[in-house]
């Protein structure tokens, strides 16, 4: 039996997604005076599923046929397409950013608390209650 | 990607903000000065300098490290800088009529510089609002770090 099971491991892979969200919201309010600069914007779906079931591949019917290239971008980030264009091409928009910021704050206290939730319920079992 | 990475994109944000604010305040400064610069003996107006920002990594060195795979590609970005402080060649300078000035030409206008205070105020309140913003990212991520630290507390 395993002891510690699947939730540590989901919550390490939601931490995971909330740093990297915290590096990317930083990065797009970083440049929000670049002229041309797109938002990026990280996926929660690709952090949870395994990388490899998500992985896109070719249908061959011919041994000639190529397979797709692999992707070299980094799981789950990636350019917002879909926002209005500022006069300087630049594509932040600072409330969304500021939201995201603060959501992604709680959330990530939300999982830690959670963590140390589960770390005191092993060791209250680890000593029998005592 | 160190766990500081964040931190460090913001310290880049702050840096080319603050950086705007010194041009901006060099701007105002020189609102008045007529002698910016000797051209051909002559005196030559203050310019006034802008700023261009980009993201830091995009640069051709950076470029060509992703493309012969050096570093990972993808990364979400080291932050911004600022690329370059150029001046403002196409505002015209402003003519100001005051014969007893020392520069003034043979009809008695003085060149003035290309400084409009009114541009500089709202591009120097953009600068701060920029500032302010990326202090609470800041913040922000500092908690986020410091909870990290009591996981298994």
């Amino acid at each position: 039996m395993k002891l510690f099971g699947q939730t540590i491991s989901s919550l390490e892979r939601g931490l995971n997604y909330s740093a990297t969200k915290g590096k990317v919201i930083a990065q797009n309010i970083a440049n929000v005076d670049t002229p041309n600069y797109k938002a990026k914007r990280v996926k929660f779906k690709e952090f949870l599923v395994d990388a490899q079931m998500n992985e896109l591949r070719a249908y061959k019917t011919e041994h000639k046929h190529m397979d797709f290239p692999e992707r070299n971008v980094q799981p789950g980030v990636f350019d917002y397409s879909n926002f209005r264009y500022r006069h300087d091409g630049n594509g932040v928009d600072m409330d969304k950013e500021q939201a995201n910021l603060a959501e992604n704050q709680i959330y990530y206290n939300a999982l830690v608390d959670r963590l140390n939730g589960k770390f005191n319920t092993l060791q209250n079992v680890i000593k029998g209650g005592r | 990607m160190g766990i500081f990475h964040s931190l460090n994109t913001t310290a880049s944000a702050l840096t080319a903000q603050r950086l705007r604010m010194d041009v901006i305040s060099s701007n105002l400064a020189n609102v008045d000065t007529t002698r910016g610069r000797m051209v051909n003996g002559e005196w030559q107006p203050y310019r006034r300098k802008t700023v261009t920002l980009q993201p830091k990594g995009t640069q051709f060195s950076s470029m060509l490290q992703m493309a012969i795979g050096k570093t990972r590609s993808g990364d979400v970005g080291n932050g911004v800088q600022i690329s370059r402080i150029s001046e403002d060649t196409e505002t015209p300078f402003k003519s100001v009529y005051d014969p007893s000035h020392p520069d003034a030409n043979a009809q008695g206008y003085v060149q003035m510089p290309n400084v409009d205070p009114l541009r500089e105020m709202v591009n120097l309140m953009s600068a701060t609002r920029s500032y302010e913003a990326n202090v609470t990212v800041f913040n922000a991520n500092k908690s986020m770090l410091m909870k990290a630290l009591e996981i298994g507390k």
